[in-house]
């Protein structure tokens, strides 16, 4: 799979502060990257050079291989944390403006929002400023500004936050699509859970050094802590923790000639003891360094 | 269309379209002829109608001066009978002090030239300077009549000089045009006012506007999808367009309106000034009025078509751009350095300073045109936007406007430069206190 986003050994600092110390990552072709970390690990800063909203201080980021310019802003579609609108303006002005402003024609700008609006059944509210909208309903707008010009790296910085569960699965499906579209999607979350249910890969950043990286099932197969689940033929169930060096085989046996048994599998960690674990070891490190 | 088309697109219209640009375009006009017109009449019509009786004691041996003070305004003299001086306070009691003021007129007036006035409170300038009015004829009469000089009436009108200036100023083909530089200059003025008003009003527009944006976190998006000195450009001149719109607008209802009260009020003007506007009516009305012009009117005429309108209206032009970027430059980098509208107030202290000191520095020209004072606020261009075009009337050297604009524009590129890193920085910076070497570091990066 070719890496439509790639960062290469990107530095950055802030006075004494370092924002981004030596990170490299790929983002591939129609797949959803996850890029996390507690905050202030760097995420942000990173997403800004990406965006080129500022510049790394050293190293790169590459295009389809080849380092970005000014130009190819025109190719990401950014959704900030901070989510912000123009509030005085009418719902499809504001959707048009920023897609005419990504270079969009005036009439696919219309056409695309009018589908998208109906897709998220804000049809109705086309007129309506956005400052009449509820909260959930302007993150749908700030949503459709970032996809509506079909760019092929989409940035989202915490795209959950402040929906409710059926609004937030709604736009995982949306999210879902785009990548079955192909975009590259790069994704900034703390919301762990989502991160096992879409993510193909994530880095891991911790004060500003990548602690982590991978696809998500070989960091989960790595992180493995020999927990298994043993399920008996009366329901009940209960943890096994596989003592060091005995085998799987020799345990199923062990535990078949004790119980009834009826299922034995493995629990990998998730990914929230994952990075708990990352991240408080780097911080263990820190401290005694 | 480019990016900084639609940006500019969006600032305009989304501006024109708010309800409170609409408002003060119509409420301005309004309230300056409200202001201008109605309330100077209003005021004039109202008088107090509770009559004030002032009481008038002769002691001139004819009681000849009584006679002579007329009422005026809500005062109503009535002579009484001739009383010592030192008795004026008990006429007062005695009255009840029903009057507001005793006028008493001495014996010997002729030769002292003094009267007293006794009241319990304070009496307005105007009304000693009214009694004044009435006696003065009277008296001057009588001193010239006690020389005992045959016409010597007639010779002291002849002594009496007035002098009247004829500035002719020549134009290029040596033809005569009375000039006035008083006139253009209050001309220059008001153009600089003009420009002050304008810079002051839609740099502030400007500067919550790029407030509004950072505290709305949209610049995160918009700079994601263009470059921060195109959202800064875009700002700075959709809003100027803003400017020249509510101008433009205001012309035509001054116009119209200046057309429509000519024509109610059958004012005396020149056809040729009027021809512009095209109002069949108006023209009618003088047509039919019949007055010929009076000489007076002729000279203001005159006057008002001497003024060099090619070179006060281009120099109007480019001070007003020039001073205008300048100083929305400014303020579009302070907006961006603030998290909150409030804090820009920190801002507005030394803009205002440095306007408002323009400004004196203008009218003080207009005194004395070519001093130091005024000469060096024409070439510093925080101050120059506004001398300059007061001082302009006054014949500057072609080398001053020129080296005066010149060093305008150059500043106002540089500032632009300038600020155009400070927002870049400004804009996505949050939750720092604003510190003025901070921005020294921003402009550095």
């Amino acid at each position: 799979m070719s890496s439509f986003i790639e960062v290469a050994d990107v530095s950055k600092r802030y006075g004494n502060h370092v924002a981004l110390s030596h990170v490299n990552l790929k983002v591939p072709d129609g797949s959803i990257y996850g890029l996390l970390g507690p905050n202030g690990s760097g995420k942000t800063s990173l997403i800004r050079i990406i965006n080129r909203i500022t510049h790394a201080d050293s190293g790169n980021v590459l295009m389809h291989g080849r380092p970005m310019t000014d130009d190819d802003i025109r190719h990401i579609g950014y959704l900030p944390e901070e989510r912000g609108l123009y509030k005085k303006m009418k719902v499809q002005d504001e959707i048009v403006y920023l897609a005419r402003l990504r270079g969009l024609s005036r009439h696919d700008a219309i056409v695309r929002m009018k589908e998208w609006l109906e897709r998220f059944d804000l049809g109705n509210w086309r007129d309506k400023k956005v400052e009449q909208l509820s909260k959930g309903m302007a993150q749908k707008v700030q949503f459709i500004a970032t996809v509506i010009h079909r760019p092929p790296l989409l940035i989202f910085d915490e795209p959950f936050s402040g929906f409710d569960p059926v609004n937030a699965e709604q736009l995982k499906r949306e999210i879902i699509r785009l990548k079955d579209e192909g975009a590259a999607i790069l994704f900034s979350t703390h919301n762990m859970s989502s991160v096992e249910e879409i993510c193909q890969e994530i880095t891991l950043i911790n004060h500003s050094e990548v602690v982590l990286q991978g696809r998500v099932d070989e960091i989960r197969h790595k992180y493995r802590t020999h927990q298994f689940r043993v399920l008996l033929e009366d329901g009940q169930e209960f943890d096994y923790q596989l003592p060091k060096g005995m085998s799987i085989h020799d345990a199923i046996a062990q535990l078949n000639a004790q119980y009834p048994l009826a299922g034995f599998h493995e629990v990998l960690p998730t990914m929230q003891q994952i990075f708990m674990q990352a991240v408080g070891a780097a911080d263990k490190l820190k401290v005694n360094s | 269309m480019s990016r900084l088309g639609l940006i500019i697109q969006r600032e305009y219209l989304q501006t024109v379209g708010k309800k409170s640009f609409i408002l003060t375009t119509l409420l301005v006009p309004i309230l300056s002829i409200l202001l201008c017109v109605v309330a100077p009449i209003m005021l004039s019509s109202v008088r107090s109608n509770d009559e004030k009786v002032v009481a008038v004691i002769d002691q001139s041996p004819g009681q000849s001066y009584a006679p002579l003070i007329k009422d005026v305004d809500e005062f109503h003299f009535v002579a009484i009978a001739p009383q010592d001086a030192e008795d004026a306070h008990a006429v007062y009691i005695a009255g009840g002090k029903d009057y507001y003021a005793l006028v008493v007129i001495p014996a010997n007036i002729d030769s002292t030239l003094e009267f007293s006035i006794y009241s319990e409170s304070s009496v307005p300038r105007s009304f000693s300077r009214e009694i004044e009015h009435f006696l003065r004829p009277a008296l001057r009469k009588a001193r010239i009549e006690s020389y005992g000089i045959d016409n010597l009436e007639e010779i002291v009108k002849d002594c009496d000089v007035n002098l009247h200036v004829n500035s002719v100023k020549w134009d290029e083909q040596g033809e005569e045009s009375i000039s006035s530089s008083e006139l253009s200059s209050i001309l220059g003025l008001i153009l600089a006012l003009a420009i002050y008003m304008f810079v002051l009003s839609y740099g502030a527009m400007i500067m919550s506007g790029v407030v509004e944006e950072k505290t709305n976190r949209i610049v995160e998006v918009i700079v994601s999808s263009c470059k921060p000195l195109e959202l800064m450009l875009g700002k700075i001149i959709g809003v100027a367009l803003v400017g020249f719109t509510q101008f433009a607008i205001w012309g035509i209802l001054l116009s119209v309106g200046g057309t429509i009260a000519a024509g109610i009020f059958g004012l005396n003007m020149s056809p040729e000034m009027m021809s512009p506007m095209g109002s069949t009516e108006a023209i009618e009305a003088m047509g039919t009025s019949g007055i010929a012009l009076d000489s007076d009117m002729k000279e203001i005429i005159q006057m008002i078509f001497s003024i060099d309108y090619p070179l006060i209206l281009s120099c109007f032009v480019l001070y007003f751009i020039g001073g205008y970027l300048l100083y929305a430059s400014l303020f579009a980098a302070f907006g961006s350095a603030v998290d909150q509208q409030q804090d820009t107030s920190q801002f507005m202290g030394p803009i205002m300073f440095f306007m408002i000191f323009a400004l004196y520095a203008g009218m003080f020209s207009m005194e004395n045109p070519d001093g130091p004072l005024a000469w060096w606020c024409s070439m510093i261009p925080f101050t120059s936007p506004i001398t300059m075009m007061v001082r302009l009337p006054y014949d500057v050297p072609a080398w001053e406007i020129v080296l005066s604009l010149g060093i305008l524009i150059v500043t106002a590129f540089v500032v632009l430069w300038l600020a155009a890193r400070i927002y870049r920085t400004g804009i996505l910076m949050y939750g720092k206190k604003f510190e003025w070497k901070e921005l020294i570091k921003w402009i550095r990066q």
